[in-house]
């Protein structure tokens, strides 16, 4: 009985669903704004790094859960951190048929001064999903929690090393410049080491450095191996999972300071209001579904859902805390 | 799970008919990839990614490894037939494997790079089976100080990688070295040389350089070459058969080759293309006959055809014994792990033997596959070089183009292309090698970097780099490949 | 001994123009804008090599032969440099035009118009391959492989 009831209710839902399609395509134009062709999604760097791995999964999980009807093609623009990109689609002001993926680096790279163009420049659509930021040292290291490795730092600064993937002034260095610095610990004395070509965790484990400052599903594994530990994350809250419950956050250390890697798409400047509130609306139910839940999951990003005016305000006070914190390090131009 | 049962397990999925199946979908896709100058793995594995989820696991690893040796494998071909490197990786095959084809023997150096990648493979999956629990150690060996090492003894061997004059040699080297040096400084995240130009700040792409200073060159003296009377002679394909003198030259360097390109390949800062040119130019510093280098000699193109494929098997095990990537391509077969709901890292061997195993497995059988792909179809693939040369021309130009486009999507890079394209066709005019460009431009970047990570990590103090047993090991080695060629004139002297 | 005897040798001309190169590249090191927190800044390994080009580039000079005539620069003939030039601006037209017009058309125009330039009389062969090889390698990179190379006007 139930199962019938079930199915009906399925049948229903479908239906119903087909049914609202076919109105909003009947109204189209005047009402409500629905893609008039194929979108793009520009992915700012080339194949295969995280940019072009959300633009593909959410371009995918768009068109196979029939959340966007027109086709999605992502097309990568690699240069300048990203600046080539966003000079494109800076271009392209007023169409509605155009996005591109970004994160943190959007506010680092023009600090840096390495491109005039800057967040307000775009059009905020949705942020999607957040990562954190995680403090690893070898798993026989001296220190066990974040205050012991920072009381060190204050008293030793030169015989402690860091090591990101990134170049200084950039994400794997800031995150955790504004961690220590919270903590007390004197910034302009941190030495930060950048490894790009080889794996930074490398320099970890064969005891190059100290701390390695990298992305907390990077360390999940090497937790369980019992290679490393996790002195702290820069989460809110501590996170879901098995081994991600155990990391202490550095909030709950005493240090009062978090540090998101958040995701999400913007669009060129002037875009339709009708368009945004489309897109804002798409991304929620894509941001919801099931199939997104399961790709989260398996990347270990969390749900970070903002809409367009939520993201605006979001981004502003990012980029204040940051402008600050890289103008004391003499970083920003 | 010990060695045997683990490979039992591999060999059961890798001969099952879908192991089977996937895995000559692999290697043929990655051939084809290969053979095309520029396109490489990294990208063709990116875009399967979404397209293998939800596929079993190993299968799909199964899949994506073949692609990635597949394309190095078949990189030599357009390294040899047309002088531009199919992938990074065979920029150092074509010094002696496109002068082999200029002689008219094509079919000869097709086959050479044939065997020697078969073997520096077959020879590197031996080894990675029965050191795998032993080798993720050798992979977090190397630190900065050991890199700069390594990279100091690569560049020592620049002035040796001239025929004519040493001092060409060098002054290439230290262009390179400059090329190299454009773009956001990693240490300092300081622009340097980009005359404010986005396009430049993350520095040139190496297959930009290596496509433009070789392949586009050439292109220039094919145009001015178009006319000549001795144009059949390289329209020649030759022989496949090689000859007992040949298997014996090819004997030594691919003893040689296959431990170190695989040694190599498993450091996670190092890879193929590094070990391709680093057994390059060791084989030719301690070669009896350096001279015959560059000029289609066999032993300089077994060389980096072994080392370089030897490296890709390498690559596996940090990243399936420790979940560190050691290259783009493995970082991205690493994410290509996420999808598959695999998590990667030092549990990977314990928890999901069957993928490892199952990988290792399916490489005897993919190089297999590459050989009985390659050697038959030589023949054919050789008569690219019977295209009348206009048109032949104009599709190198039009693929050399299309390459590096696939790369970053990046007008820019073309121009830049070009650019180094006439680098190149003056570099040949003036009689400036340019091997030892591409050779600064490779290593030159990464001594730098590494040797600033060591500076700051011990304070500014140099000692930190005679600290490290292996990097004193490669020091001494770096002076002895110099002084070897005095050594070697004496004793002639004396004899 | 005039300058134009001095410069005779193409050696000399070159290393000329490196030092002149080596003197531009150390102007701009030591422009670089210092960063205070690593030993080693972002300006010494160019200045060194800077240096070590001057140094090289000097060497160069004082090794080059005056009698080593330029023989090799006189063996461009003027035909084969405006070949050079011609191929030159279908290149360089083709990159400018690739996104806007879309590979396959500027690609079979490339393919053929440089074909003719260079020599190629076969009219029909021509045609053929720059009609038929765009469209092939479109086809693959497109749909087989994912790679969206730029279809500029065409509607697909």
């Amino acid at each position: 009985m139930k199962r019938i009831f079930a199915l009906l209710l399925l049948i229903w839902v479908i239906s119903s669903l087909a049914a609202c399609k076919q109105e909003t395509k009947s109204k189209s134009g005047e009402e409500k704004w629905v893609p008039e062709k194929a979108i793009e999604m520009v992915a700012p760097a080339g194949a295969g790094g995280g940019w072009d791995t959300t633009a593909r999964t959410v371009a995918k999980v768009f068109s196979e859960e029939g959340i966007i009807d027109e086709d999605i093609g992502v097309v990568n623009k690699e240069g300048g951190g990203g600046a080539i990109a966003w000079t494109y689609i800076h271009n392209l002001k007023g169409s509605n048929h155009h996005m591109f993926v970004s994160s943190p680096p959007l506010i680092f790279v023009p600090l840096n001064g390495q491109t005039e163009l800057t967040y307000e420049d775009f059009t905020p659509l949705a942020n999607l999903i957040a990562d954190y930021a995680a403090f690893a040292v070898r798993a026989d290291a001296e220190w066990d929690n974040l205050n012991e490795l920072f009381e060190d730092m204050k008293k030793d600064p030169e015989s402690i090393s860091i090591v990101g993937a990134s170049a200084p002034g950039s994400m794997d260095h800031m995150q955790f410049v504004k961690i220590a610095k919270e903590a007390g610990v004197d910034v302009t004395k941190i030495k930060y080491v950048s490894n790009q070509e080889g794996a930074p965790l490398t320099d970890l484990l064969n005891g190059s450095v100290d701390v390695y400052s990298t992305g907390v599903a990077e360390t999940v594994e090497q937790v369980k191996a019992g290679k490393i530990k996790v002195l702290g994350i820069t989460s809110p809250e501590r996170l879901e999972g098995d081994v991600l419950s155990t990391f202490p956050t550095a909030l709950e250390q005493g240090i009062d300071a978090t540090f998101v890697n958040w995701r999400g798409f913007f669009g060129p400047p002037n875009m339709d209001e009708d368009a945004i509130q489309y897109y804002e609306e798409k991304f929620k139910e894509l941001s919801d579904s099931e199939a997104f839940a399961k790709i989260r999951n398996q990347y270990g990003w969390s749900e970070m859902f903002m809409g367009h005016e939520e993201y605006k305000k979001f981004l502003k006070e990012q980029t204040e805390e940051l402008t600050e914190l890289m103008e004391e390090l003499g970083l920003a131009q | 799970m010990n060695t045997v049962q683990g490979l039992w397990q591999g060999f059961q999925v890798a001969f099952s008919w879908e192991g089977i199946f996937f895995v000559f979908i692999g290697v043929t896709i990655g051939t084809l990839i290969g053979m095309l100058p520029g396109l490489g793995p990294i990208t063709a594995i990116a875009i399967m990614i979404p397209m293998v989820y939800g596929m079993d696991p190993t299968i799909a690893m199964v899949l994506m490894a073949g692609v990635y040796y597949g394309a190095v494998f078949g990189g030599s071909t357009s390294s040899i037939l047309l002088n531009a490197p199919g992938v990074s990786g065979t920029v150092a095959t074509s010094f002696d494997g496109y002068p082999m084809a200029q002689q008219g023997e094509a079919g000869k150096a097709l086959a050479i790079a044939a065997i020697a990648s078969f073997t520096g493979g077959t020879v590197s999956i031996i080894l990675l089976m029965l050191f795998a629990p032993t080798l993720a150690q050798i992979a977090v060996s190397f630190g900065p100080v050991e890199y700069f090492a390594l990279m100091f003894m690569g560049l020592v061997a620049i002035s040796s990688l001239s025929d004519g004059s040493a001092i060409k040699a060098l002054i290439s080297g230290v262009l390179g070295f400059m090329a190299v040096t454009i773009g956001i400084d990693a240490q300092t995240g300081t622009p340097r040389f980009t005359f404010g130009n986005a396009n430049l700040l993350e520095g040139i792409d190496f297959l930009v350089v290596a496509l433009g200073l070789f392949a586009l060159a050439e292109v220039a003296f094919l145009i001015k070459n178009r006319n000549n009377v001795g144009i059949e002679k390289t329209q020649n394909i030759g022989s496949l058969k090689l000859t007992r003198q040949d298997v014996k030259e090819m004997t030594g360097p691919l003893l040689r080759h296959s431990p170190l390109g695989f040694i190599l390949g498993v450091l996670p800062g190092a890879g193929a293309t590094i070990a391709s040119f680093i057994s390059y130019i060791t084989e030719k510093r301690f070669s009896k006959k350096p001279e015959e280098f560059g000029k289609g000699s066999i032993k300089g193109l077994t060389a980096p055809e072994t080392s370089n494929n030897a490296a890709t098997s390498g690559a596996f095990v940090p990243l399936l014994s420790l979940g560190i990537p050691g290259s783009g391509t493995t970082a991205i077969m690493l994410g290509a792990l996420l999808v598959l709901g695999i998590n990667p890292g030092p549990l990977l061997f314990q928890d999901h033997p069957e993928v490892f195993w199952g990988v290792v497995a399916s490489m005897y059988i993919g190089n297999i596959f590459l050989l009985i792909l390659n050697l038959p179809l030589i023949p054919y693939i050789a008569k690219i070089l019977k295209i009348p040369r206009p048109l032949l021309i104009s599709l190198i130009i039009m693929f050399c183009m299309i390459g590096v486009y696939s790369i970053s999507f990046n007008i820019f890079d073309l121009y830049l292309l070009l650019a180094f394209g006439f680098v190149g066709y003056l570099f040949r005019l003036f009689a400036f090698p340019a091997p030892p460009f591409i050779l600064a431009f490779i290593l030159g970047g990464m001594m730098e970097q590494s040797l600033r990570q060591a500076l700051t990590i011990s304070n500014g103090n140099f000692m930190i780099l005679v600290e490290s047993p292996i990097a004193i090991g490669l020091f001494i080695l770096s002076i002895l490949s110099f002084a070897f060629p005095f050594i070697k004139n004496r004793k002639i002297q004396k004899a | 001994m005039g300058v134009n005897r001095v410069l005779k040798s193409a050696d000399r001309k070159i290393s000329i123009v490196f030092i002149l190169l080596a003197i531009g590249y150390l102007s701009l090191s030591y422009q670089l804008p210092p960063y205070p927190f690593v030993p080693i800044d972002s300006d010494l390994v160019p200045k060194v090599l800077g240096f070590l080009l001057i140094a090289l580039s000097i060497i160069l000079f004082l090794n080059a032969n005056p009698k080593d005539q330029e023989e090799k620069k006189s063996s461009v003939s003027r035909q084969d440099l405006r070949i050079f030039i011609l191929v030159t601006v279908l290149i360089i037209l083709y990159i400018s035009l690739l996104e806007v017009i879309g590979f396959v058309i500027v690609s079979m125009l490339f393919i053929f118009s440089c074909s003719w330039l260079l020599g190629y009389k076969n009219f029909k062969v021509n045609a053929m391959v720059s009609i038929l090889f765009p469209i092939t390698v479109f086809y693959i990179f497109n749909y087989l492989l994912q790679i969206n190379l730029p279809s500029g006007m065409l509607p697909f």
